[in-house]
């Protein structure tokens, strides 16, 4: 089954052709990066004004670069959210004007089942397993029974982890996106400063905001006594502490799951320090650990292509009246 | 000729087919707060099989930013699929086909905060005062004027005919006219200067 997957839930116009769920015939994303670096972060408005300029240059690019014609797809996958309902719309639109002309199938996919899917593409998920999806919009740690079972068992109750690199970043003057930069400045510091470990309970909630406030108090304290901000030691120290959380609840998901399956995705899964210190615990633990490539960690058609091609195996179809959701529950009836 | 006509540039939504110069299908909802959802369905009861379908005609604004890019996106997508040409329309003229008795119409859209999205044309379509975002009270009116501000008398055939014959722009091509940048824009242009 090869199925048309788009999506555009945030800054990038992305499609991608998809055979049986795990293979890439040729995917598109254009990013809009390089605009929104001049706002310190994502636009909305301006986000959804790109995506309706590129959406049929990326479906043209997308047919050219697998060498299909439409009439040879099976089936139409869409993001139909979580997002920015300004861009979420525009891939949708397109979606489902394709589902009309050449009457296929309308699959809706929500944003996180394609990142924890992204996998897929790498390797055949296997089962049980517990995924970390860790992005600049979530964070959540799901488990899974079986295909497109989904069980959410923690997120973050305010700030996503990515959002708080970007936030800590702002406050460092590092360009946005924030997060690649600190990590590599990481790598140069030592962990010398003392900050919280945020939402340290025994729940598998995450909570950043508050760490977030630390980083900037702490920032604000030593300027006023005079102190200079050594901006890598700051960097290790923050990024040691949502490493640390992270693992911590994530080794203890699997634990209490009894699960020996690890999927980690979303593009926080690209960060050094969180790769390093899951790999360290999973060969600990003899956890099997799968993190897909940078291009299919951060936000892609080719994750909700295959996604698509489960979500449909279990006759999740959508009529024309598909609509887009800013917010939803991943497993919610759509 | 069959032609499809898409207007989803404000609440009042419009989907029509014009068949040889008369209408064969007409929508129009006036109080629409669910274009998104409900377009497509509509579209497919106008036409069933969107391959008999010779010309689409799209407003592709000014008005609701989201709404205009409802139907500029299904527009592009079908033009560029099915090679079906597309003729962009503008709102404010299609506002202007209003029989008066006058020699001018204003046509205007609210765009909040004292400004208005205004243009100005002729009985004849001919334009006036080109489409933009102004201050309402910046506006200055000809003679013989009179303001249009509702679609309840919009004569649909008079702006196709005008515009039958125009050359079709590139799906590709195809953009939103919005006549206003966004406010991070905005902005970022008076930190500049």
């Amino acid at each position: 089954m090869t199925i048309l997957a788009i999506e555009s839930s945030c800054d990038e116009t992305s499609m991608s052709i998809i055979k049986d769920g795990s293979i890439d015939l040729g995917t598109v994303i254009l990013s809009q990066i390089d605009i929104h670096k001049l706002y310190g972060g994502v636009v909305p408005e301006i986000a959804s004004r790109s995506h309706v300029e590129s959406i049929t240059i990326v479906l043209e690019e997308v047919l050219t670069k697998a060498s299909i014609t439409m009439e040879e797809i099976d089936a139409i996958a869409v993001t139909y959210g979580p997002g920015l309902i300004g861009s979420l719309l525009v891939g949708l639109l397109a979606a489902k004007t394709l589902s009309y002309i050449y009457n296929k199938p309308l699959i809706p996919v929500h944003h996180i089942a394609g990142h924890i899917y992204a996998n897929n593409l790498v390797k055949r998920l296997e089962f049980p397993l517990i995924a970390l999806v860790i992005s600049g919009g979530h964070t959540e740690l799901v488990y899974m029974e079986n295909d497109y079972s989904f069980e959410k068992i923690g997120g973050t109750l305010d700030d996503a982890v990515g959002e708080c690199y970007d936030k800590v970043a702002r406050v460092l003057n590092i360009p946005y996106p924030g997060g690649p930069s600190i990590d590599k400045m990481a790598k140069l510091g030592k962990d010398t400063y003392k900050l919280p470990l945020p939402l340290n309970d025994s729940s598998y909630d995450f909570s950043f905001s508050g760490i977030k406030s630390a980083v900037i108090n702490l920032i604000h304290n030593e300027l006023q006594k005079g102190n200079t901000i050594r901006k890598e030691d700051l960097a290790c120290s923050f990024q040691n502490k949502v490493v640390e959380i992270l693992t911590k609840k994530t080794m203890k998901a699997l634990k209490e799951y009894n699960v020996k399956n690890l999927i980690v995705a979303g593009g926080v899964a690209a960060n050094s320090g969180i790769r390093s210190s899951l790999e360290q615990e999973c060969n600990k633990n003899n956890i099997n650990l799968t993190i897909p490539p940078i291009l299919y960690c951060t936000d892609n058609a080719a994750m909700i292509g295959a996604a698509g091609y489960y979500a449909y195996q279990k006759g999740i179809v959508s009529d024309i009246n598909l609509n887009a959701k800013a917010n939803c529950e991943l497993g919610e009836n759509i | 000729m069959k032609y499809l006509f898409i207007d989803t540039c404000s609440s009042n939504l419009i989907i029509s087919t014009i068949i040889d110069n008369k209408i064969d299908y007409f929508f129009n909802d006036k109080n629409n707060n669910d274009t998104s959802s409900k377009v497509m369905k509509v579209i497919k009861e106008a036409v069933p099989d969107i391959n008999t379908v010779d010309k689409i005609f799209v407003v592709n604004g000014p008005g609701s930013f989201t709404g205009i890019r409802v139907g500029v996106t299904i527009a592009k997508t079908i033009g560029f699929c099915l090679n079906i040409p597309i003729i962009k329309l503008s709102e404010l003229e299609l506002l202007a086909t209003t029989k008066t008795n006058t020699k001018y119409n204003a046509s205007l859209i609210d765009a909040r905060r004292g400004y208005v999205y205004a243009g100005i044309y002729d009985q004849d379509l001919n334009c006036y005062l080109e489409d933009q975002h102004i201050l309402l009270s910046d506006i200055n009116y000809p003679q013989d004027c009179t303001i249009i501000e509702n679609y309840d008398n919009i004569d649909l055939l008079k702006i196709i005919k005008k515009h039958e014959f125009d050359e079709p722009i590139n799906p590709h091509n195809l953009k939103p006219n919005y006549l206003k940048r966004t406010e991070a824009e905005e902005k970022l242009d008076d930190k500049k200067d």
